[in-house]
Formats: structure tokens, sequence, C-alpha cells
């Protein structure tokens, strides 16, 4: 019995390889950069430098723009994942269509959205022709936003829509038929028991989009720089190694920490991602 | 009424999710480059799609590395939840929180951990390096689609085949993984997705001659998207939504089918297999067949090879063709996107290159660090084309001529739209004038910049005070509230669209900007700028540096600078080139720069690493720099729709 | 009596730290229709799968036609399992799963197909082979489950609860057909059930079992009549379960009255169980000596009457097919013969098993 048991455990051999390989030692790796200076010294000062005025501007300005677009993918999705649910069998098709755009290149994504933002771009040109006033967000936090919430909006539906799909029907039945109405039900019935699937969903919109680099740049106009963007700079343009990994790891710890926080709710603690 | 009211917000959904994507087909049927203006209809970008080496190339690598990698994953990832739910509580839970780091991790830092790994255990970048970075990101995404599906199976059919005399690896095969089935589909088509559509670890992880779709676009945004990237992204999504719907639709009649067949084969004893199963294998087959056709290169020999590195969008592409063609030299072509981003890759020699095409300043550095070799001029005998007065121009960075072949120059000046103002921005002040309040396009590069706010305080663009380099940055802190968007190439399209009055731009893309929208016109500010030569030179640790030298001579040729020149548009210092040229173009100012103007202008000297730092420093300030604190207004994202 | 087929012989199994079986030794003849009987957590479903081979008892030896196959895996036994909630395979359909052992066993086409022709005629299922277990109802894929095990001609059939999952109708029903089949097939079956009317209905042999011990095994009449202990009478069927003295042989005090019984050999004056089924009490009029009591419930189910009479400090539960009102008095009086003497149990373990449910 024990050595059958440990037979099948051995299975998960490949994959303990692979983690460690591949994401325990770069990243120990990582630590070892971001603790030393340029010589190989160590050193705090890598780390400290998240503590700079820029860099916690960056940070605090990262977080507002995440949470908003988090948020925003949440109230998006929720109904979308309600609609979804209630269509039954029949919405494979629709929920593969909110995979789809996932297949034309993430950056070609949003540079369109550059064309449809512009001044003088698509939308804008719709709106002249229908003599209502244009937005201009083109290059503002707004714009950033928008970009975050389309290209995650599919992260958050997707668990959502699959933790929904799985309440019985007759659980939401039988509160109505104990007196609930339809707002009573949703809050004390529907939404305790989608919990994992907004934690799922809100773990995989927030952390990237906290960490993003490309939609602020490509968005922002580089304009408004984001953590993400600043460690990339140190990376690809100061080429500064040490001080970049000293930042991923602060940013590191801050994601695994605010995960923590979430984790809080999630008494499985192994999501329902899909 | 409530239907409607679902269908409709259903339909807003797709409405936004989809709208991004229906621009970028109409995009991909713009005979226009740029995607501001819309030239007319054809088909002309799917022809080059498919004649462009650099692109199928970079879509066999997508798709092999997105097959591999979710291949790979799915089985890893399969094996790890059967072991992982065999395990007792306290391991089980190590293993799945393991799991989560990469989820959890910036895709950024991912990447980046994964860099200095391969480079502190010297192994060196490329398809390999990528394709086990991907498994690595896609495992968690497989495991968590089979985890939940595991852990609903029952051991009771699985104990039923082994009651049945079925061994254990029989039972597992016939009866639990047709059960897991969905759960392990959905895994692949994750980690598959998620692996073409990487960009991040795909950008820090590969080595050179790689490039996938992600990074080749990459490459590109510093000039402008081609629109052959549209046309293969349309075709890719279209191929997939054809796939997909058929899978989705067809299931009941294929389902009958694959029944069918599936009896025939199961009475004769056969192995089992839904229908499910021939689905996913006529998928997997479907795309290895897709790759196979497209990527020609299996049956690489020991050929001669060059490995050059250029700026993205900096050559026409014919010219490679005609050069393998006629030398017999293979051409690996690899593009990076900015000089900052290149320098460290030839400096750590993870990818080694025979010939690159950095600017002035650039070489300089370069050739302070000894990262260069002189170039053996015998092999070079088209530099008689290169005209004498760019050669001593030269000296500023190449003091004796001996690494660097003048392959374009220019100068930096302000593009503006005549429609949107009345006067002609003969300085640079005309930047900081609040009536143009969103109206600016400032180049994101760093000397680029600051030569800009230099000039208009009058010091050299080339300045080492502190002081005055602070003096520069506060400037342009202050300039920034003006300015719409720090852009690098995309400046064309902005300005060819009529998005802002004025941009700062390199001269050689003025005739481009011209010829799409007249009304753009370029002036070098009186106060000075900066004069620039983008040149040919042969890292140290070249390879093939005969190869190099056969390619530097080859691009001097007059009839293939001609053809650069007519592509890219940029100033050729090509003798034979400026003689076969229109007057009207020479004579341009904005071309080929006179030489009043030649006199307001400096090279860009490198000013050494201390001094570098300082820019390097203002520059993340001044691009960090908001003047209202945090900087976010209440925004509604959705005010679009 | 010839050697058994099956010998359990020293059985022990602990998970974790809850003891599942305990020094269980059981012998099961060839062609017996035996059931093991008793609540869940008993270690029945244990036994079984220790036969089945799907789990490995930590001590003891398991013998099968005189060798030991205590440590052979399941697929290499001569043993078929009908399992709980059948366990098919919904991805294949009925002909599949039918054929699926069969074709482990590399058969012939032909005779796979005579085997699934002749599998779905005995569980009466013919013409259903195209379809999916989904489509049937849960008697059907019951059917389908045993189909399936029988095709593979094993010696021993072992069913775990298949009936668990039906309705009451359904499952009478399919007592009787699995009676049928186990005569027609003349192979042995070890049954699992919680259902006493279920053991009794079709077993040759019930062992009844609680907290990892037989506590009796007999056939159902033995088991039904003379139970051994508190726990069988009150498992099997209702009984009324009374504290009572053995004055001397065939006397018997209960709630102060002393009755004439059959037993002998316990004692004087020794503390003993009293058990009298509902249907052995009879109600007579009130009489001066005998147990007077007052019939407080009554529940008419249809073939008899239920009633509760408080007598002696006592409820006793009695089944009757004449009415005696609420209210009204009676008296109870038992024939010696249905008076059935148990000893107090002795150890602890008894002790908790009196007191399980």
């Amino acid at each position: 019995m024990m050595s059958k048991r440990l037979g099948k455990q051995l299975l998960a051999g490949p994959f303990l390889l692979w983690m460690v390989a591949f994401t325990i030692i770069p990243l120990i790796l990582m630590g070892i950069k971001g603790f030393t200076t340029a010589d190989g010294a160590f050193t705090l000062e890598n780390i400290l430098a998240m503590g700079s005025e820029m860099n916690i501007q960056a940070l605090i300005l990262s977080l507002q723009l995440s949470l908003m677009s988090t948020v925003i993918c949440l109230l998006l999705a929720y109904p979308l994942a309600m609609i979804l649910r209630k269509m039954g069998d029949s919405n494979s098709v629709i929920v593969f269509l909110f995979v789809l755009p996932m297949w034309m290149n993430f950056l070609l994504r949003t540079i369109a959205w550059q064309s449809l933002l512009e001044k003088e771009g698509v939308i804008n040109g719709i709106l002249t022709a229908l003599h209502l006033p244009t937005i201009d967000i083109i290059n503002t936090p707004a714009a950033i936003v928008l970009g975050m919430v389309y290209n995650f909006l599919p992260f958050m539906i997707l668990p959502l829509y699959n933790c929904l799909a799985k309440i019985d029907d007759n659980v939401v039945n039988a509160a109505h038929d104990l007196g609930a109405n339809w707002l009573q039900t949703f809050v004390r019935v529907i939404l305790p028991l989608s919990v994992p699937g907004i934690i799922s969903g809100v773990t995989m919109v927030f952390v990237p989009a906290l960490t993003t680099f490309v939609i602020s740049d490509i968005l922002g106009g580089s304009k408004i720089l984001l953590i993400g963007n600043i460690i990339e700079q140190q990376f690809t343009v100061s080429y500064d190694w040490n001080t970049g990994a000293g930042l991923s790891i602060v940013l590191m710890i801050f994601v695994l920490l605010s995960m923590a926080l979430i984790n809080i709710f999630d008494k499985d603690g192994e999501g329902t991602v899909l | 009424m409530k239907k409607a009211i679902e269908r409709l917000y259903l339909a807003i959904i797709f409405l936004f999710l989809y709208a991004p994507i229906a621009t970028l087909i109409v995009l991909s049927f713009n005979s226009s480059k740029s995607r501001a203006n819309w030239g007319g209809f054809t088909t002309q970008w799917y022809s080059e799609m498919l004649s462009s080496e650099v692109i199928m190339d970079a879509l066999g690598n997508s798709l092999s590395i997105a097959l591999f990698s979710a291949v790979i994953s799915t089985v890893i990832g399969l094996l790890a939840c059967i072991g992982i739910n065999a395990m007792r509580k306290g391991p089980k839970t190590i293993c799945l929180t393991l799991n989560n780091i990469p989820m959890l991790n910036a895709e950024i830092v991912t990447g980046l951990s994964l860099m200095i790994c391969f480079g502190v255990f010297g192994v060196s970048l490329g398809y390999g390096t990528i394709l086990v970075s991907h498994v690595a990101f896609c495992i968690p995404y497989v495991i968590l689609s089979i985890m939940p599906r595991l852990k609903q199976t029952s051991t009771a059919t699985y104990e039923a085949a082994q009651d049945l005399g079925a061994t254990p690896l029989q039972a597992f095969f016939q009866v639990v993984l047709p059960d897991l089935m969905p759960g392990v589909l959905s895994g692949f088509l994750m980690a598959f997705t998620m692996s073409l559509d990487d960009f991040v670890i795909s950008y820090f992880t590969r080595g050179r001659g790689i490039n996938t779709i992600s990074t080749l676009v990459y490459s590109q945004v510093r000039r402008g998207i081609v629109p052959t990237m549209y046309a293969l992204s349309t075709v890719i999504f279209l191929a997939v939504l054809v796939f997909l719907l058929a899978q989705n639709f067809l299931p009941q009649k294929l389902d009958k089918l694959t029944r069918k067949l599936h009896e025939k084969r199961s009475l004769k004893g056969g192995d089992e297999g839904g229908g499910k199963w021939v689905m996913v294998a006529a998928g997997v087959l479907a795309v290895t067949a897709l790759i196979l056709l497209i990527v020609p290169g299996g049956e690489e020999k020991e050929e001669e090879v060059v490995y050059v590195y250029n700026c993205g969008e900096y050559i026409d592409e014919a010219v490679i063709d005609i050069f393998e063609e006629e030398t017999g030299i293979r051409v690996v072509y690899d593009t990076f996107e900015t000089l900052e981003a290149m320098y460290p890759i030839i400096e750590q020699g993870q990818a080694v290159y025979d010939v690159v095409c950095p600017s002035d300043y650039m070489i300089q550095k370069m050739i302070a660090n000894d990262l260069l070799t002189p170039i053996d001029f015998s092999n070079v005998p088209n530099l008689e084309y290169i005209g004498q007065d760019y050669l001593q121009a030269c000296r500023s960075f190449d003091p004796n001529n001996e690494y660097a072949v003048p392959y374009t120059w220019g100068t930096v000046g302000i593009l503006y739209n005549t429609k949107l103002m009345d006067e002609v921005p003969n300085s640079w002040s005309i930047l900081w004038d609040e009536r143009y309040d969103n109206e600016i396009l400032m180049q994101k590069s760093v000397r680029d910049a600051f030569a800009v706010a230099l000039a208009y305080q009058g010091s050299s663009i080339n300045a080492t005070d502190p002081e005055e380099i602070l003096a520069a940055r506060d400037l342009l802190m202050a300039q920034k509230p003006l300015v719409q968007a720090y852009v690098v190439d995309q400046v064309r399209d902005k300005m060819i669209g009529g998005e802002a009055a004025m941009g700062v731009i390199y001269s050689g893309e003025y005739l481009y900007c011209h010829d799409e929208n007249p009304d753009l016109a370029y002036v070098v500010p009186d106060e000075g700028s900066c004069v620039w030569f983008d040149c040919w030179v042969i890292p140290k640790n070249a390879e093939n540096k005969e190869n190099a030298e056969a390619w530097i001579n080859f691009l001097c040729r007059p009839d293939i600078a001609m053809m650069n020149f007519e592509y890219i548009t940029y100033a050729s210092p090509n003798t034979a080139v400026i003689a076969e040229l229109d007057e009207e173009i020479v004579n341009d100012p904005g071309v080929f720069a006179d030489e009043a103007t030649m006199g307001r202008c400096e090279v860009f000297t490198w000013l050494g690493d201390e001094v570098e730092e300082i820019y390097n420093e203002s520059w993340l300030e001044i691009l960090a720099y908001s003047d209202e604190a945090a900087g976010v207004e209440a925004v509604d994202p959705d005010s679009e729709e | 009596m010839s050697a058994p087929l099956i010998d359990l012989v020293g059985i022990t199994k602990q998970f974790d730290d809850t003891l599942v079986l305990d020094d269980l030794n059981l012998s099961i003849q060839e062609n017996e229709f035996m059931t093991l009987l008793g609540p869940s957590g008993c270690g029945k479903t244990t036994t079984l799968r220790i036969i089945g081979g799907f789990t490995q008892a930590d001590k003891g030896q398991l013998f099968f036609e005189g060798k030991e196959i205590s440590g052979v895996p399941p697929h290499k036994r001569q043993l078929n399992t009908v399992f709980q909630k059948y366990a098919l395979f919904s991805h294949l359909n009925i002909e599949e799963n039918i054929a699926f052992g069969l074709k482990i066993k590399k058969k012939s086409r032909q005779y796979i197909k005579d085997k699934i022709d002749y599998a779905l005629k005995l569980v009466n299922l013919d013409g259903y082979g195209k379809r999916m277990p989904d489509q049937l109802s849960g008697g059907q894929q019951q059917r389908i489950a045993i189909a399936r095990a029988i095709v593979n001609e094993p010696k021993v059939l072992l069913l775990d609860e298949p009936l668990g999952a039906l309705d009451l109708k359904l499952r009478q029903d399919m007592q009787y057909e699995l009676i049928r089949l186990k005569n027609e097939l003349g192979i042995t079956f070890i049954y699992v059930t919680h259902d006493q009317e279920e053991a009794l209905t079709m077993s040759d042999k019930i062992v009844v079992m609680n907290q990892g011990y037989i506590q009796q095994m007999g056939t159902p009449e033995q088991i039904y009549n003379e139970p051994e202990n508190a726990f069988v009478a009150d498992f099997i069927g209702d009984s009324n379960i009374i504290d009572g003295t053995m004055i001397q042989d065939l006397v018997v005090e209960i709630c102060g009255v002393r009755l004439p019984c059959i037993d002998t050999g316990f004692g004087r004056n020794k503390p003993v169980d009293v058990v009298i089924r509902p249907e052995d009490v009879e109600l007579t009029l009130p009489t001066p000596d005998g147990l007077n009591g007052v019939v407080s419930h009554l529940i008419f189910k249809g073939v008899h009457y239920e009633m509760e009479v408080e007598a002696g400090g006592f409820t006793w539960l009695v089944h009757s097919t004449s009415l005696s009102p609420v209210g009204s008095k009676v008296g109870i009086s038992v024939r010696p013969e249905n008076i059935q003497i148990m000893n107090k149990p002795a150890s602890e373990d008894e002790e908790a098993i009196a007191n399980d449910e």
C-alpha cells in the first residue's frame, strides 16, 4: 500500500524538478543579485531603492490603477458570468469566444486600442459623425486602466463563470423558496458561493495589472511610469541589473503579501481557476 | 425585457473585446503603411507576409514553441496532479503553493529571473531557453485545470477497471484519463494560448535569430508596425476561429462519425478512444502540419552564415534575399528596439552577432569598452561610394574611421503640421509654449530628449556638467504637462493622423510622413540640434567576420543602397544614391540637411559611465514626474462604449 | 463440509488511528450467497475490499481455493465486483462497458459479441447496447454493472451495497433478480449491505458485523430468531430488549413479573438481556398477577397495527392485527418459546456495540 502510494507520488517528480530548476533557482539567483552590488559585495541599497520618492510614487500609482481595473473587471465580468450561467449548455461556444481574442497578439491588440482611442481615432471619428462630444483619454491613466481591463477581462470571466456554473439551480431555488428575494438570494447565497471564483479572478487580473510595463508604455504615451516600467528601464536602459533585481524582489514580496491577504478568504487554498 | 437587457450586455462586452480586433483586421487591408491613414484596399500585406522569411520564422517559432510547451506542460502537469493527489496534506500544500508561484509572480520578474539564471549558468539563449521558460509558466495552468477534475473523479471506476482485469496502467489510460480529458484538454488549450500570447518572458529569454510573433511586433513598435503583422494576426485569428467553431458546431456530426469508426475499431479489440480524443488529436496534428509546412528550416546544413543585428524596420527585406542569393551566405536577421537594449546583449555575449547597426555615441561607447573589431576595408571596396564628408564627420566617434561604415544619417528636428499651427517652429522654445498644450510629441530616448532641452538652454548636447544636465532635466519636467506622449517612432503615425501639432523626430522620417500627409513639414530649430549617424560595426566576438564585411560591402553597393533609401527614407551617405536622386529631394533640407543646418548641429559623443548614469537617472525621474502628485483622475474607461 | 472457497484468517486493518477490522476470521463456501450485514463503519465494506484486492490488510491472510492471494493485485484475482454506485465508464457505451474486461483479456470478437448478447439478455436489457450509461435509469445501470462483472465468469461476485441507490420497489425487484441470477450462474456471491431486510431475503448465510467484529454468523432464520446479543437483536428487525434477571432455569423476571421461558444454563439470579419481538407480544385483557399497561401510541401499518404500551416502567413495541385504542388498559403475555435470553455484554467493545445506533 505504502509503496503504491509512493510510486504515485513520484509522478510529481518532473513537476518538482521543473519548478525548482526554472522557478525557484532563478528566483534565488535574482535574490542574490538584488542583495549584491555589481562587484558582488552585499548591500541593501537595491532593496531600499524602492523607498525613493519616485519608486514609491510609481508603486502607488500602479496599485491604484491595478485595483481600479480589477474592480472594473469584476463588475463587468460578474453579470456576464451570471448570464452565461443561465444560458446553460449552449454557452461553450460563447466561453470560447472570450478566450479567442487572446490568439490575436497581445501587443497588437493593445496597439489597436491606440488607433481606437486617439484624438483622431476611430471612436472619436464615430462620435464626431454622430455630433457627440469626443473623448480624450489616450495617454492618460484612464487609457491604461482601459488597456488593463481589456487585456485581463477574460481572466476574470473564466474563473467566475466556472465557479458560478457549478452552483446547483436548486440551491438558488431553495433560497427563493425560503423567502429570499432576488437581492437577498444573490447576497446571501450566490455571492458567498462564488468567492473562490472571485479570488482566482481577482488574482489573475490584479497581479499582471500591477506589474505590466507594456500597456502603460503603449497606451500611456510613456508619460506615466508604473513600477513595471521602472524595473524594465533598470534592466534595458540603465543596465543596472542589481537595482532591477532588488526592485523585483520588493515587488514580488509585495504581490505575495497582497495575495496572502486575499487568500485569507480562500478556504480551499487551491483556487478554482478553470 | 430582461432577456433583451442580457443580450444587449453580452453584445456590448463582445463589442468591447472585438473592436480592437476588427480594427486590426481592417488595418491588414490598408494599403497605407501608416495605421493613421486609410490608403485603400489591398491584399499586398498578405502576399508580403507569406514571402517574408522573418515573419514566417517567427510564426513557426511561436507555433512550435506553443505546441511543444503545451504538450510538455500538459504531460508534466497531468503526472504532477496524480502525484500530488496521492500525497498527504503537508507535501500537497507545499506542491500547490509551489505551483502558485509562477502564477503570482509578475511576468517581468519571472522573465528576468530566468534571464539571470541562464546567464549565471552560461546557457546561451535561444529556442530552447524560451521553450523551457514557457513550459515553466504553463504548468501551473495545466495543473489548475486538471486538479478539480481529478478530485471529482471517484476512484470507483479506476478500481472497477482493475477488477475487470485491467492493470493499473491500463485502468488509468482507458478509464481515468478519458474522465480527466476535459480538464486535460482545457489545460492544454490554456497552455497553448498563454504561450502564444506571451511577450514578456519570451522577450527576456530569447537568443539571437529567434523571434516569436510577440518579440517581432515589439521590435517594430519603434518604427510603427508593418501591416504584414496585422495580416499575420488576422490569419491566425481566423484560423483559430474556424477551428474552434468547427469543433463546437460540428461535434454532433463528428461525434457520430467518430463513434462509428470507433465501434468498428473497438470491436476488433483495438484501443479505446472517445470522440473528443480524436478531435484533439486531429487539432494537434493540424497545427503540427501547419508548422511543418511553414517552417522550411528543417535541414540546416553547415553553411556560411551571418548574424545581423539591426534596428526594427530598418532595411528593405528584399535586400536580404538578394544578398543570400548572390553570396550563398544565410542571413540570420535580428532586430532590437533601442540602442540601450542592444548594448547589454552585445556586451554580455549571450547572443553573438557578426554585424550590428548602432548610432554614433553608442559606437564610441562600444569602442571605449573594447567591444568592436576594426573592419578590414580591403573586403569593403564599395566604401568608395560613401561620401568623404560623412566619413569625416564620423571621426567624432570613430577617430580613425576604423570601426564604422555609415549606413544612414540625419538630424533631429521638429515635424509640424502646417494645418494645426500658423508659425514655423524655428525655436525649441515652442515646445514649452502653453498654447500647444497636449499637442507636443517628445522622443522617448534619453539623449534625444536631453539634446532638445540642452540646445534650448544653450548648452552643448554633449554637456557633462551635472548642473547643466540637471537644469535640462528641470526644463523637461516643466515641459511634461504639455507633452501628449513620449514616443519612439510612433511619432510618424501620430503626426500623419493629425494627433499632434508637432513632434520631435529624426529627419529620416520626414519624407515618409510628408508623403502620407502633405501638411507635415520639418525644421531644425535655430538653437542647433544633433546630427546623427547610424553605422555598421563588427563586434569583437563576431564569429563570421568576413561574412559581416561582405554584408557591409553589399549594403554600400549603389543599387542596394538605393533600395534601402526608398524603403526606409533615411538620408543615405552613399554618393551614388545621391547622384541618382531627384534634385528636389536632395535639396530638401528635411532629407539632406544643408550646410547651414549642419553648422548648427553636433554629433552625440559618449560621455562616460558616470555622466551617463546622471542622464539615465534624470530621465527616469522625468518619466516618473507628475505635476499632480500621483496623477490619477477619476476615470471611466468604458465611457467610449 | 468441503474446503472453503475463500478463507480470511486473522485479518486486521487500521486506518490512521481507527481499528476497522480486528482479527477477523471468516470462511466462505463455494456457491454460497453470503451477506455481510452491519451499520456503516462496521468494517463490512473493508472486508469486501480486502477480498477484492483494493485494500491491503495490515495483518492476516487471505486464501482463495486454498492458495494465499493477499499480495495479488485486483486485476489478477478471479473475482469481480459490482460497485456501490455502479462505477460505469461514462465515456463508453453499454456494450463497451460490458466488453471492457473481455477486451483486456483479448478475447475474440465473436466471443465478446456473444457474451454481450448473453449478458444483456440475462439482465433483461436486450437492445440497450448502444446507449450511453447516463441514458439509463438507476436500476438499468445497476443491471449493467452486474452484467459487466459476470461476463468475466468470476468464481465469486462481490457486491458492495449494489441496491443502495434504488427506490424501494426497484430494490425488491432487483432482490429477486439477484437470487435468480445467483441460481442461474451457480457462483458464489458475497454481498455487502446495511439493509437487514435485503440480507434476510437473499442470503444463504448472514454475517452480522459491528465495529470490526463479527457479531453473529448464521442462516437468516438463526439470525432473526436467535440473536446472540442485543446488537444483533436490535439491528435485525425491531425488538424489545429489556433488562431482566434469570431467576433459575426456565424462569426469567422482567418488570417485576416472573415469566416461564425455555432457556437453561444461565445460573441463578443472573442479570440478562431479554429480547422479545414485537409480533410475539400478545395483548390480553388486564390480569391481576400479570404484566399490565396502557396503550400510548397507535399507528396503522397496513399488515398490522404498531402500538406502544407503557407497562412495568418499559415502553413495549407491539405488532398486532387486532386494534387496542390509545388509552385502553391491556395485559401483556408472551409465549415461553418467544422469549430470547442473552448474556449482558461482557467486554467494553460489546458495550460500545450495544450503544451504537
